[in-house]
């Protein structure tokens, strides 16, 4: 009891009149989403990348996820801006993880971090390293080589055949598992722009209701994705 | 032409006294439908039965305030009406009311002071109460309820209602029956269901349509309105009676697991209702809430069966029910999943599927169902589009103790987006309601978590 009912209100006498006007038998197309569209990647104000590693994020992640081929490229999921998010928010300042050493740069892949640096600093302190062997090797800093020659020290870079300080030693692992979080994460971290990468695997993204589907064998789920936060494809 | 000044002059003086004597000739109370013995004393714990099953808690405790201290803000479409401190206290309580004083507020609606109470206090229903509870309810509020020092806001309505002797007119229209119970149904449970239901349930303060003047349209089981469905604060309080309605589409069993514990394969007790579960229902016995089912259940005349028990504590598992024949269509189409389908049942797929599937059943006692539910297909869209910007949460009960809540989607959904779900909805297995507005939308977000 919080009401003394019955009076009609004035909401339901506006609601009768509003309900006169709608235009209830017209249902709107179920992709329909009006968004603005975000500013392009050349426009783009980083956060926490300088001009430099920002020219090389763009070169570097449009090489281990190119935009030809099938499927979009990681400059078409905009993973360089999830990637510039991610290092000046917690992930960057690895604010939640234990850094207190000791860091072992010799130690087993599975000993996990091994460096005194948080993920921003391995970027901050690795793309110079990095920029400073494609100088050595191509006379050009990694971002003005052409394709194949990024190609190339990129694999350099994986094999560890770039000899970079041993507290960078993993950057081109981070780089790699960067670029991919950035392409198929959620969209409301910046990458994976429209779901691009979920609608070319078909995955159905945060919808969680396939209850009648596991007995459907050999039926192709038919529905777009859905992001957390609610945009279609 | 003198003679006709006289009549005026005379008509006038007549009115004025007739006035004067509205406004001040003292209001005489109801004599009791039976007489106790002075000496008359309740069972022990009978007066706090009562009181539960009257849910004096739900208007007298402000949220986080003292036990019946008063103080809690009823809306009313006039104004705020700040509700009582009902505690013994001498100064500023009902430490100094006398029974008959108490029982005049029960009974009539009138205060020591021959100051009338707002309707607001259901003395309409209240008045049906047997005079063993009334002395039962006042023995225990004296003896029982612990005094608490809490001076109240006054409630200051706008004119004309914040002229109390108004509602002595409104009282010739509002309280016309007798007070005291009159049995009318065939079975001793059906009996105790009808007194509690009537009397100090008070349900027909929300589920009895109202008159044109705002009293309860249906007080008794033979009145004709009684519980056909009333709206309160843009809420429909659904109709307990007809064909369509949760008593006859339910079984006894469930309807009186609904009153015990806001929960059952159907449905979930939201807002006002909710409270009511909390606060009162869940206190009483099995009996009396399977008394009260059964009641409802044979109002109109079905067949009652009378389950032995509610909420049994075993474990048991629950499947979701199958869709059933006006649902099965709209079941299929969901699963079917098409990138074609509405936009409304594409957001049901996306954000509501995963707890009330796409055969719109929900799960029995934790997710509602959405098909034939009075919440989903109501006159007033409010509730519906609230849930789903808000959120809603059913509390936990001493037989249920799981807390049930879901999440709003204000962020997520759009005006538009949830004008599209919610006429999707009361369209969709069977249902058959108009569809919501964005407009509708817009202003239920805009009014906030509290509506």
């Amino acid at each position: 009891m919080t009401d003394i009912p019955g009076l009609p209100s004035r909401r339901s006498f506006l609601k009768a009149s509003a309900a006169g006007m709608a235009l209830s038998g017209l249902a709107l197309p179920a992709a329909a989403q009006t968004k603005p569209a975000p500013v392009s990647l050349d426009d783009y104000s980083p956060e926490y990348l300088t001009a430099d590693e920002w020219a090389f994020v763009m070169a570097a992640t449009a090489r281990l996820i190119p935009s030809e081929g099938d499927g979009p490229g990681a400059l078409e999921a905009r993973v360089p801006v999830f990637i510039d998010l991610q290092l000046a928010g917690d992930y960057g300042t690895a604010d939640d993880w234990y850094m207190e050493g000791p860091h072992d740069a010799n130690a087993e892949p599975a000993r996990g971090w091994q460096t005194p640096l948080n993920p921003a600093q391995v970027y901050r302190q690795g793309i110079p390293a990095f920029n400073a062997w494609c100088e050595e090797t191509y006379q050009a800093e990694f971002a003005a080589l052409e394709p194949a020659q990024q190609d190339e020290a990129l694999t350099a870079l994986q094999k560890g055949e770039v000899g970079l300080p041993a507290e960078v030693r993993d950057f081109f692992t981070i780089l790699l598992a960067n670029t991919k979080e950035g392409y198929f994460a959620d969209p409301q971290y910046g990458g994976n722009f429209e779901m691009q990468s979920w609608v070319y695997i078909g995955f159905p993204g945060a919808r969680a209701a396939f209850r009648e589907w596991p007995t459907r064998h050999n039926v192709k789920y038919p529905l777009g994705p859905v992001s957390i936060s609610g945009e279609r494809a | 032409m003198k003679t006709f000044l006289r009549i005026i002059a005379g008509l006038a003086v007549l009115g004025v006294v007739a006035l004067l004597a509205f406004i001040f000739v003292p209001v005489q109370r109801s004599a009791p439908a039976t007489d106790l013995a002075a000496d008359w004393q309740p069972e022990p714990g009978q007066g706090e039965y009562v009181m539960h099953a009257s849910d004096c808690v739900a208007c007298h405790t402000a949220d986080g305030g003292e036990n019946m201290a008063g103080g809690r803000a009823i809306a009313s479409p006039m104004g705020t009406i700040w509700s009582t401190n009902i505690t013994p206290d001498k100064d500023t309580g009902i430490g100094n009311w006398s029974y008959a004083d108490f029982r005049g507020a029960m009974v009539d609606g009138v205060t020591p002071n021959g100051t009338h109470l707002y309707p607001a206090m259901p003395y309409e229903n209240y008045r049906l109460m047997s005079e063993e509870d009334l002395r039962a309810l006042y023995d225990y509020i004296m003896t029982e309820v612990p005094a608490v020092s809490n001076k109240v806001e006054e409630t200051k309505l706008s004119f004309p209602f914040n002229l109390r002797f108004g509602i002595r007119a409104w009282n010739w229209l509002a309280l016309t029956h007798e007070p005291g119970f009159t049995p009318t149904s065939s079975t001793e449970a059906e009996t105790r269901g009808q007194y509690l239901v009537e009397g100090p349930g008070h349900c027909a303060a929300c589920h009895s349509p109202r008159t044109a003047f705002m009293s309860q349209d249906g007080i008794t089981a033979s009145d004709e309105n009684f519980l056909t469905g009333g709206v309160i604060d843009g809420w429909n309080a659904p109709a307990l009676r007809g064909a369509d309605s949760a008593p006859q589409q339910w079984s006894t069993e469930e309807l009186a697991l609904y009153l015990a514990t806001g929960r059952n394969a159907h449905s979930a007790a939201n807002g006002e209702m909710g409270l009511v579960v909390e606060h009162s229902l869940q206190h009483l016995t099995d009996e009396d809430n399977i008394a009260m089912a059964a009641f409802l259940k044979g109002i109109d005349g079905a067949d009652v069966d009378l389950p032995d028990t509610i909420a049994a504590a075993d474990h048991r598992s629950m499947a979701p029910a199958p869709a059933d024949a006006a649902g099965e269509a709209t079941a299929k189409m969901l699963t079917e999943a098409s990138p074609d389908i509405s936009l409304g049942a594409r957001l049901y797929l996306d954000n509501c599927s995963a707890c009330h599937f796409v055969t719109g059943k929900g799960a029995p006692e934790i997710f509602p169902e959405l098909a034939h539910n009075a919440l989903v297909t109501g006159s007033e869209t409010k509730p519906l589009v609230s849930i789903i910007l808000n959120g809603a949460e059913v509390p936990g009960t001493a037989k249920r103790p799981m807390t049930l809540r879901m999440q709003g989607y204000a962020n997520r959904l759009s005006d538009d987006e949830v004008a599209e779900l919610a006429s999707f909805l009361r369209s969709a297995w069977g249902n058959d309601a108009s569809a919501v507005t964005a407009a509708d939308v817009a202003a239920v977000r805009a009014a906030g978590a509290s509506h």
